[in-house]
């Protein structure tokens, strides 16, 4: 995510209409309220968190690579998997139910590689707690394509990069 | 060059085994106390009279195809580095700097002609881990020190159909010998076809609140917990529960020595979890070539219902292709390191749906496994409680149910829903921490119940 800015400005209007996208989805998410967040994904969606690697600055490998293992790499189906997994009654580990804030911030909105597409960049921190004393924290930096669709503005593409090379709690329960 | 011969501090001392083990774990009864799982007098002889001592999983060759090749872990909390060398064979040193013990190496792999340590610039070759040089080096050269003398620890390896294992015991038996008739298990995974395996890129990392051994002892036998546990993962990923393992026409555990194999014959039991069909495909595909090769039977398990432990803490899951070590970080923490393994000669779309369906199903974010770390910490903490760690914890399912006459190799016994791999576990826990030496270490092959 270190693109030269050539990246070119949209209208207040848009800008305003894709931060206002990334600030619902986040509370969509702490709400649990899963149907909505999938509605507001695009059927061709790529989510994708991949793993990242504790490489020497000289390697080329750099430090992620699509070809390698990752948190997420989704489509449409394998996300309605994990939310009908959330979803069910023996899915016992959320109940009581994790409760979870999503911080989004550094909102940067610019048009997007195709007509009707918006390249948005933004950070998050999430915060999770279960139970009486745990309280795990993830940030990180995203960077998504959001498209105009026939029923509005939905996400194409996220990319999600954390800095951790290990994941410091036992899993990742929600959406980032 | 033998890097272990000069300097007498490199043998461990010794510390005398604790005196309660057989009042806090009685596997002749199937009974265990939770402060196996929160002592940490009990886990500093671990580290010692385990980890120190049996052979470690620390990589795959396929991990490191060319000479210079490296890659950095553990062996218990000994940080260690696994680097293929220019006759092709690969090491294991000590990532630690025998001047003032700094880490030599801070990536997680890449590929190297040296190792420099960042503190006193003493530099140590990829190939054979000797001491080349280091900041000032004349000041050493005026002191008559002897560079030959020096260099990164060296461990035992040995590899088993691309995995590569590791120990610093000098008195340890030969892989070989370590995974005795267990390796004809292994090979269904191993060498089910013939190009062999590899390990997909990448690994994925997380930490989980819990005991080592809780984590290993699920794989090495515990399916039972899978109908329950994984009721709502199960019904996301196949639409209904997971299979009735009990009701499975034949299944079996195995056990060796401390390491276990659960597994049913239903060829692809574990691989429907992915929820791909292109994969249950390709293995109905493969299986009358690996009958061929492997004979009939052992073509039944290569992706059924199944979990597999080499003592102490490597696991994999036939099937869901996930494999994984657990590194012991204190007795309520775990380095959680895991890897998507598959056939070499598979086509690029079937491994490319393994790497995505074992992610989806076992890793931090995988459906199943967010249920099991939730447990094993719960198991772990819960044993703080000075009452509640001495309360007796039940081992004994499947008690007297062991196959006298099975021609399977190994310890058999009848069924997966049997805790005697989790028995034999411990067994082998207890044995090794009473144990001055490997030579007191006791057979109980044949024995276990």
């Amino acid at each position: 995510m270190t693109h030269e800015q050539q990246d070119s400005l949209v209208s207040v209007e848009e800008t305003r209409r894709v931060e206002q996208f990334l600030l619902r989805e986040a509370r969509l998410l702490d709400g649990e309220c899963w149907d909505a967040w999938l509605h507001g994904l695009s059927e061709a969606i790529h989510y994708w968190m991949p793993g990242i690697e504790n490489r020497r600055r000289e390697d080329k490998s750099g430090p992620y690579r699509l070809e390698h293992m990752a948190f997420f790499d989704d489509g449409m189906r394998e996300l309605k998997r994990r939310v009908a997994r959330f979803k069910q009654p023996s899915a016992w580990a959320e109940n009581p139910p994790t409760r979870n804030v999503h911080l989004i911030s550094n909102i940067e909105v610019y048009a997007g590689p195709a007509p009707g597409e918006y390249l948005a960049y933004s950070c998050f921190i999430n915060v999770r707690s279960r139970g009486l004393d745990e309280h795990h924290q993830i940030a990180g930096r995203r960077e998504d394509v959001l498209r105009l669709e026939a029923d509005g503005l939905k996400l194409l593409k996220r990319k999600i990069l954390i800095p951790n090379a290990m994941l410091l709690c036992k899993n990742i329960n929600t959406f980032l | 060059m033998d890097n272990n011969k000069h300097i007498p501090l490199r043998t461990i001392e010794s510390t005398p085994a604790l005196g309660n083990l057989d009042r806090i774990c009685d596997m002749e009864e199937g009974r265990l106390s939770g402060k196996v799982f929160w002592d940490p007098a009990i886990y500093e002889q671990e580290l010692e009279k385990i980890f120190a001592r049996c052979w470690l999983f620390v990589a795959h060759e396929s991990q490191l195809p060319k000479s210079g090749d490296y890659l950095t872990t553990s062996m218990g909390e000994d940080e260690v580095l696994v680097v293929r060398q220019k006759d092709a064979s690969i090491k294991v040193f000590l990532n630690a700097c025998p001047h003032r013990g700094n880490k030599v190496c801070f990536a997680e792999a890449g590929n190297a002609r040296g190792f420099i340590c960042n503190y006193h610039g003493w530099s140590f070759g990829a190939d054979g881990g000797r001491l080349m040089g280091m900041h000032e080096s004349k000041c050493y050269e005026e002191s008559q020190f002897d560079k030959s003398r020096h260099g990164l620890r060296e461990a035992r390896v040995a590899s088993y159909k691309g995995l590569v294992f590791a120990t610093f015991a000098s008195d340890a038996p030969t892989l070989e010998e370590y995974l005795g008739p267990m390796t004809w298990y292994m090979d269904v995974m191993l060498d089910m076809d013939e190009g062999g395996s590899e390990f997909l890129g990448g690994c994925i990392r997380s930490t989980i609140e819990c005991n080592w051994k809780i984590a290993a002892e699920n794989f090495v036998g515990d399916i039972l917990h899978g109908g329950w546990t994984h009721d709502s993962a199960a019904k996301a990923m196949l639409g209904g529960p997971v299979a009735n393992v009990g009701e499975l026409p034949e299944s079996y555990s195995v056990n060796w020595n401390g390491h276990g194999y659960e597994f049913a014959t239903d060829v692809v039991g574990n691989a429907a979890t992915l929820g791909e069909k292109d994969i249950n495909k390709y293995l109905h595909v493969l299986r009358p070539k690996v009958a061929d090769r492997l004979g009939e039977f052992r073509s039944r398990l290569i992706g059924a219902i199944s979990s597999f432990t080499v003592f102490p803490n490597f696991s994999f899951l036939p099937g869901q292709n996930t494999v994984r070590i657990w590194q012991p970080r204190g007795p309520h923490k775990i380095e959680l390191f895991t890897w998507v393994i598959v056939n070499k000669n598979a086509p690029q779309e079937i491994k490319d749906k393994w790497r995505r369906g074992a992610m989806m199903t076992f890793s931090p974010t995988g459906v199943f496994e967010m249920d099991d770390g939730e447990n094993w910490e719960y198991c772990t903490k819960s044993s703080r409680g000075v009452v509640t760690r001495y309360q007796d914890l039940y081992v004994g399912l499947g008690m007297h149910t062991r196959l006298e006459n099975s021609e399977l190799p190994g310890n058999v016994f009848k069924g997966q829903l049997n805790e005697c791999n989790a028995r034999a576990f411990y067994q082998r826990w207890k044995d090794l921490l009473q144990a001055p030496t490997w030579a007191d270490v006791p057979d109980r092959n044949g024995t276990l119940r």
